[in-house]
């Protein structure tokens, strides 16, 4: 076999301490489309950031064409032929469709840009994606399975002899995805490498002749696709070893509802039918962003919403506003602490203190002895280490949720809703959360878990209702739970089909 | 190549037509405060009469796309009126001694651009905030400036003062020119880039654009327009003054915002913040043929400046809903 057009060799990359990749090596050959599968949080992303050298790796080496790059970075990528469509979009909104297309390799005559060449290059690029729009039209005025084409369209551009595309088609309607899955064929006939993020098992298996899948930052699969079944794809991605990391599961829910909600629309929420009883954790899981946060906001009167009917403790609305949750019940611990959970500079017992502030009768004066004997109290209890007058900045991650945790207790809130509470959370302090978790649970509290961790999910929920699109599109019971389950609900995967 | 293929091919002008949406409201304001100004004073429609609103304009003009450059990449700069001060100093006390106007011009242009460069290497490269970069540099600049000058003097050749701020429309041809040279800096891909690095920075680093380079660029150009800026300045009054650029640093922010240039960057257009500042000139001498104080027009710059940011934002807000 010739030497691969774009190759990793062993890399591995830490971030703060966390592994993300281990010895990692991927392979991507000419006139091959190479699938690249994993779950969420498996290395996916910081894969195609050190192949298209946006990350540097800390130890193994990036290869073109055999030849070895140590400090890659974009603009040498770009002139060795990679091209990168990203997931988030990266567009300019003020400046043309031609513009976005070209910029970073416009063609230039006598210093200036050649808007001649760029208006036929970029109108060529936009043919293959079959965009017809005016080539003057400014980005902004495009949705986003529009904006999504002209990301192709600006990797097209650039003739690439590599292309790696991190799930283009999550936001690209039936007759985009088939226009996007026509060309990658002919692309792939003419010779061009291409690496495919996708979640959407079928298409892959469609589309692809070889798979590389990623389980927590190493390799478990890299095989040619052909004669492989969906469901092994799924095994492969998921089943990490878990060990004692859980605290044994035993039923405490009750029979009736505390909360229930039919037919509620938000955000990019449709149709949204739960119930949750007393003393249950009802996990939410799915791929990132199917519209969780959104769910959990809108049951916390945060995002406006409407449902066809909602009960909650014996009210007949849902909430209208944060102050109107907690009053009724509810805390909300958001998935992004350092920005929507804490107040990174203040002290940790102010942290502590706030939604009991919050609660007290507004002219009265802070009462700052009982404030301190509270707020060691909780510190005791969630064993949140470090004096209480320090910045809840210096805290570990793990030592901060416990933070945005606590702080809620004092209410003594009846439905818990949990935005991933264990994100870039140690190991150790996972164990206490989840041990939290179903204590609360077994004291008769309800808890709303949307976790991106699957073990999470099968372990410590008594139902899993999975997400794909702003809908659930199934809901798991105990009995049935297992991470096959969820992957396979989340990724619409038929678990029965094999590739042709 | 068929008229048909050409025609789907014309990217240039569309694209510039393009830009010119969403300031069609600026636009009708400022024509309305002109034919208003016109009305009151007929003397502005001949030579002299353009000759003579066009050095009032052209200082407040150069500012302001000095303002806009920084913003569009992203930034904001408190220290232009420094570099304004800088500018009128550095003209005043070398152009009439051995190193002669060209040498003067070129000194003022080169302390702009260095100096500009300056800022913008500590705030791309050491990633501090714009907003206490240029803080500092304003003060660091405008001490400079005091100690080349300590109290206003100097002088600039009388012919040059007649040149550039005389009965001939000299001032209304440097618009242009400044337009015409922002025109060019914006089809070059370094010029180009700046929308890019400034509403995104990661994305557009992403996708090849040489982003720090487009932003040092940006804060060195910025520069060099507030320099010259004070250079006419100077000419204008004849001799130079440490601290005639005050007034302009919040003056700049002024136009800018009124033309729609966002402070997050990548958001507005240059054209936005030359009619901003042409609705502030204009605006102070309608005001004056209306008979009001002559301070007054801070009050009425207030008060338009909330109405021009509330009003497109109000309008988003419905679209929104």
């Amino acid at each position: 076999m010739p030497a691969p057009t774009l190759a990793a060799r062993g890399v591995s990359k830490s971030f703060f301490g966390n592994a993300v990749l281990r010895e990692v090596s991927i392979a991507l050959q000419p006139g091959r489309i190479h699938a690249l599968l994993g779950e969420n949080g498996a290395g996916k992303s910081t894969l195609i950031n050190i192949l298209s050298g946006a990350l540097l790796p800390d130890a193994g080496a990036v290869e073109i064409d055999g030849r070895v790059f140590r400090g890659l970075n974009p603009r040498d990528a770009h002139r060795a032929g990679i091209a990168v469509v990203q997931q988030e979009l990266g567009l300019t909104t003020q400046l043309s469709i031609a513009e976005n297309i070209g910029i970073g390799a416009l063609p230039r005559r006598y210093g200036l840009i050649d808007y001649r060449g760029l208006a036929r290059r970029a109108r060529a690029a936009m043919d293959l994606v079959g965009l017809n729009e005016d080539l003057a039209t400014p980005v902004g005025d495009l949705p986003l399975g529009r904006r999504q084409m002209v990301e192709i369209a600006r990797a097209l551009f650039r003739e690439p002899r590599v292309l790696i595309l991190d799930e283009p088609t999550s936001s690209l309607s039936a007759h985009e995805v088939e226009t996007l899955t026509a060309l990658l064929d002919r692309l792939r006939a003419k010779g061009t490498a291409i690496l495919y993020i996708s979640h959407r098992l079928n298409e892959v298996m469609r589309l692809c002749q070889h798979v590389t899948v990623l389980k927590d930052g190493v390799v478990t699969a890299d095989r040619p696709i052909e004669g492989v079944e969906a469901a092994d794809l799924v095994r492969l991605m998921v089943g990490r070893d878990t060990g004692h990391l859980f605290p044994a599961w035993t039923p405490s829910a009750d029979r009736d509802p505390i909360l229930q909600v039919s037919g509620l629309s938000s955000g990019v929420l449709r149709d949204i039918d739960m119930s949750i009883r007393r003393g249950e954790v009802l996990g939410i899981g799915g791929l990132v962003g199917q519209g969780q946060e959104d769910l959990l906001l809108s049951l916390y009167g945060a995002l406006p919403a409407s449902a066809r009917t909602a009960e909650f403790n014996r009210q007949r609305n849902l909430p209208a506003s944060v102050r109107r949750a907690n009053a009724l019940g509810l805390a909300y611990v958001p998935a992004d602490r350092k920005r929507e959970g804490l107040h990174l500079i203040h002290a940790i017992g102010w942290n502590l203190m706030l939604p009991s502030l919050a609660r007290a009768f507004s002219l009265s004066l802070r009462d700052r002895s009982k404030e301190r004997v509270l707020a060691t109290a909780l510190a005791d209890r969630f064993a949140i280490k470090g004096d209480l007058t320090r910045q809840v900045r210096a805290l570990s991650g793990g030592n901060q949720q416990k933070v945005a945790l606590a702080k809620w207790t004092p209410a003594e809130p009846q439905v818990w809703l949990l935005n991933d509470p264990t994100r870039g959370v140690d190991v150790e302090t996972k164990r206490e959360i989840y041990a939290l978790l179903r204590r609360l649970a077994s004291e008769g509290k309800a808890i709303v878990l949307s976790s991106s961790d699957t073990p999470e999910l099968v372990h410590l929920c008594d139902r899993v209702a999975v997400m794909r699109e702003g809908r659930i599109v199934a809901t798991i019971e105990r009995e049935a739970l297992s991470e096959g389950a969820i992957v396979a609900a989340a990724m619409g995967a038929d678990p029965l089909r094999t590739a042709a | 190549m068929s008229a048909i293929e050409s025609a789907s091919l014309r990217l240039y002008w569309p694209a510039q037509r393009q830009r010119n949406r969403g300031a069609g409201g600026l636009l009708i304001v400022v024509a309305a405060f002109l034919a208003l100004y016109a009305y009151l004073f007929p003397g502005l429609l001949s030579v002299g009469g353009v000759a003579k609103f066009a050095q009032s304009w052209l200082p407040l003009a150069m500012v302001s796309m000095a303002q806009a450059i920084l913003m569009l990449a992203g930034g904001v700069s408190l220290a232009i009126g420094a570099m304004v001060s800088l500018g009128a100093v550095i003209a005043a006390t070398t152009m009439a001694g051995p190193l002669g106007v060209a040498g003067g011009a070129a000194l003022v242009m080169i302390a702009g651009l260095g100096v500009g460069a300056a800022c913008g290497v500590i705030v791309v490269r050491l990633g501090l905030p714009a907003i206490v970069v240029t803080l500092a540099a304003s003060f660091i600049v405008g001490g400079a400036a005091l100690l080349i000058l300590p109290r206003p003097g100097g002088t600039i050749p009388a012919w040059l003062s007649d040149l550039l701020a005389g009965d001939k429309p000299v001032a209304a041809w440097l618009v242009i020119a400044v337009v015409v040279f922002w025109k060019l800096y914006l089809a070059t891909p370094l010029g180009l880039s700046l929308y890019a690095a400034g509403e995104n920075p990661d994305a557009a680093y992403r996708a090849g654009v040489p982003v720090d380079a487009a932003r040092i660029l940006a804060y060195a150009v910025s520069g060099l327009l507030a320099t010259c800026a004070g250079l006419f300045v100077a000419a204008k009054t004849g001799s130079g003054d440490p601290v005639i650029g005050e007034a302009f640093t919040l003056n700049s922010i002024a136009a800018a915002v009124l033309g729609g240039v966002g402070f997050l960057g990548g958001k507005g257009a240059m054209r936005g913040a030359l009619a901003g500042s042409l609705l502030l000139s204009v605006m102070i001498n309608v005001m004056y043929f209306l008979g009001f104080p002559p301070v007054a027009h801070y009050i009425a710059q207030g008060l338009i400046i909330i109405g021009a940011v509330a009003l497109p934002e109000f309008s988003a807000r419905r679209r929104a809903l």
